[in-house]
């Protein structure tokens, strides 16, 4: 099996007297966009500078590309490529300034590199400008560049759509989901929001307290054949359950005038037929998709704190 | 292996595409230059030109060290407040490097500083008083004359440069301790403005372990002065030097200890 780009074995972070970490294990196989949930305070962030050494690790290892971070830093480190938190840049120097910055202390990034990111995230017209005339959209796309320099295995982003428009939110899920299939990188993303998460992720992890509580897939595009709950409008439920149940259907009165049915595919036409058949007049047919933020609260229990 | 020299290249990036730094030296030069016009304007012509040189190269010494402190202080708290630590700190360098690299480039900005208020002091009053005129014989000077005068300086400057170095190195590691800027700023100013004070306050005291401190030892030039003894009975400046290598070493193992240890997190 193919060694997994980032390995969390049995990590822990007690500040104080406080477990921020709490025995976290987790691995991120390559080529996928792996989300990194939990509500705020959960040690998203904590776990993310653990990553890139920017605090210590209690006990327990971090392996990125089979190297230890805590014993082999440098080598580890060579390839990420990070934004931890806001893309602070240094003001007064250019952005060009500041690429040439991160590009000298790493090996190998040459000047047609630097040139050809800029192109890349689309800042070649402002590029000579101080930084501290961008925008914030523009301190962003810096940002990605500066982390895409060296060409990373491993893009670690920590809350990357704070302070973005939905506009820059979906330009950065698409650009995130196509770096990680033609480029096969690995982008590990944090986040809280739920939603944007659940469109840019292959894999989520959701935290809490600092522990690990799930992992899941997620697919994109058409379920297939499972058996889903769908939700008919109605304009009225007494009679729609009881010819739906006369024919064996699995269904319930959910709310004044809504039926919800438990059914695959095809089930649904063949209820819609039962019920226009029996002459329940039908005004709407939905299915009812539980989203990452309905699983999230009921893994979580909607409790944000210890 | 690439070049740990890139490194230091960024820091004196951060330190020369700033207007301040120009701003610094040319107050350094244009200071020298209002200081030579005046004493021109009440003495005239008739003045040795090292007289002038020496006068206001003690004058400005504080200023150069006030200014490198802040560029030193700058160094590394503007990375914590600036929120760039995170970015400087995610690559393939350790923190001791990148440590050094900050700590080079601001030596050389303190040596850079030196120069130019050595070379403004040397070229102003040469242009202004004439290096051929000595006028009332070098009357601030200890005895010795013509090229005697200028290793004096030289001295002089030596000297100071290791106070300068001092103080840098304090600022540096108040720094790296706090990440304030204006804490390491205002703690070394304080050490500038009032070191000679303590210093000529604690010297009377008849205890052993004043010999220790290190305000008695800062300025060195107190060993310029002919017999070549300091300010307390049985100083030398070996004795001084011994005593600031000490503190030297311990304010930058404090810096390195703090830096390269302790989490980066807001």
């Amino acid at each position: 099996m193919e060694q997994p780009i980032v390995q969390l074995k049995n990590l822990t972070k007690v500040i104080g007297k406080r477990k921020i970490i709490d025995n976290l294990s987790l691995d991120v196989t390559r080529g996928q966009v792996f989300g990194f949930l939990g509500p705020n305070g959960s040690g998203k962030t904590t776990t993310i500078r653990m990553m890139v050494g920017l605090i210590s690790i209690t006990s327990g290892e971090i392996f990125i590309n089979g190297l230890s971070v805590k014993q082999n830093f440098e080598q580890a480190i060579r390839h990420v490529g990070a934004i931890v938190e806001n893309p602070e840049m240094y003001k007064y120097l250019t952005g060009w300034q500041n690429l040439i910055h991160f590009a000298r202390m790493i090996p190998g990034v040459t000047e047609h590199r630097v040139k050809e990111i800029v192109q890349m995230v689309g800042l070649e017209g402002r590029i000579h400008d101080k930084v501290k005339t961008y925008s914030l959209g523009m301190r962003q796309r810096l940002g990605v560049a500066q982390a895409m320099l060296h060409k990373p295995g491993l893009l670690i982003l920590d809350e990357p759509t704070n302070g973005l428009d939905p506009a820059g939110i979906r330009e950065l899920r698409d650009y995130l989901r196509r770096l990680a299939k033609e480029e096969n990188i690995t982008v590990f993303v944090s986040s809280h929001l739920l939603s944007e998460m659940e469109l840019m992720c292959d894999q989520v992890a959701i935290i809490q307290n600092g522990r690990l509580i799930d992992i899941r897939n997620l697919e994109h595009g058409s379920k297939g054949d499972q058996a889903m709950r769908v939700l008919f409008e109605v304009n009225a439920e007494q009679p729609a359950h009881a010819a739906l149940t006369a024919r064996g259907k699995q269904a319930e009165m959910v709310a004044p005038g809504v039926v919800a049915v438990f059914a695959q595919r095809e089930e649904i036409a063949e209820a819609n037929e039962i019920l226009v058949s029996s002459g329940v007049k039908v005004y709407g047919i939905r299915q009812q998709v539980k989203t990452l933020e309905d699983q999230f609260l009921e893994i979580t229990g909607g409790e944000q704190r210890v | 292996m690439f070049d740990f020299m890139n490194l230091v290249r960024n820091e004196n990036m951060k330190i020369y595409r700033r207007p301040r730094t120009y701003v610094m030296g040319g107050l350094l030069a244009g200071l020298v230059l209002i200081a030579s016009l005046i004493w021109l304007a009440v003495s005239g012509r008739d003045t040795s030109m090292w007289d002038v040189a020496f006068f206001e190269s003690m004058l400005m010494s504080g200023l150069v060290t006030i200014f490198v402190v802040i560029v030193a202080a700058a160094s590394v708290a503007e990375e914590f407040s600036g929120g760039t630590i995170k970015l400087l700190l995610i690559r393939p360098w350790s923190r001791s490097k990148i440590l050094l690299s900050k700590y080079i480039a601001v030596f050389l900005y303190a040596l850079l500083m030196s120069v130019v208020l050595f070379a403004s002091v040397l070229l102003i009053n040469w242009l202004i008083f004439g290096i051929g005129n000595t006028g009332i014989e070098a009357a601030m000077m200890p005895a010795e004359a013509g090229s005697g005068v200028f290793v004096h300086i030289l001295k002089f400057y030596g000297l100071k440069f290791i106070e300068t170095i001092m103080t840098l190195t304090i600022a540096f590691m108040l720094s790296s301790m706090f990440r304030s800027s204006v804490l390491a700023v205002g703690i070394a100013l304080f050490q500038i403005l009032i070191v000679n004070n303590i210093a000529s306050l604690i010297m009377f005291l008849k205890q052993k372990w004043v010999d220790y401190v290190l305000f008695i030892h800062l300025d060195l030039t107190q060993y310029l002065s002919g017999s070549g003894m300091g300010i307390r009975p049985g100083m030398t400046l070996g004795f001084s030097l011994g005593v600031l290598a000490v503190y030297y070493v311990l304010f930058m193992a404090l810096a390195w200890l703090v830096f390269t240890k302790r989490d980066v997190a807001n």
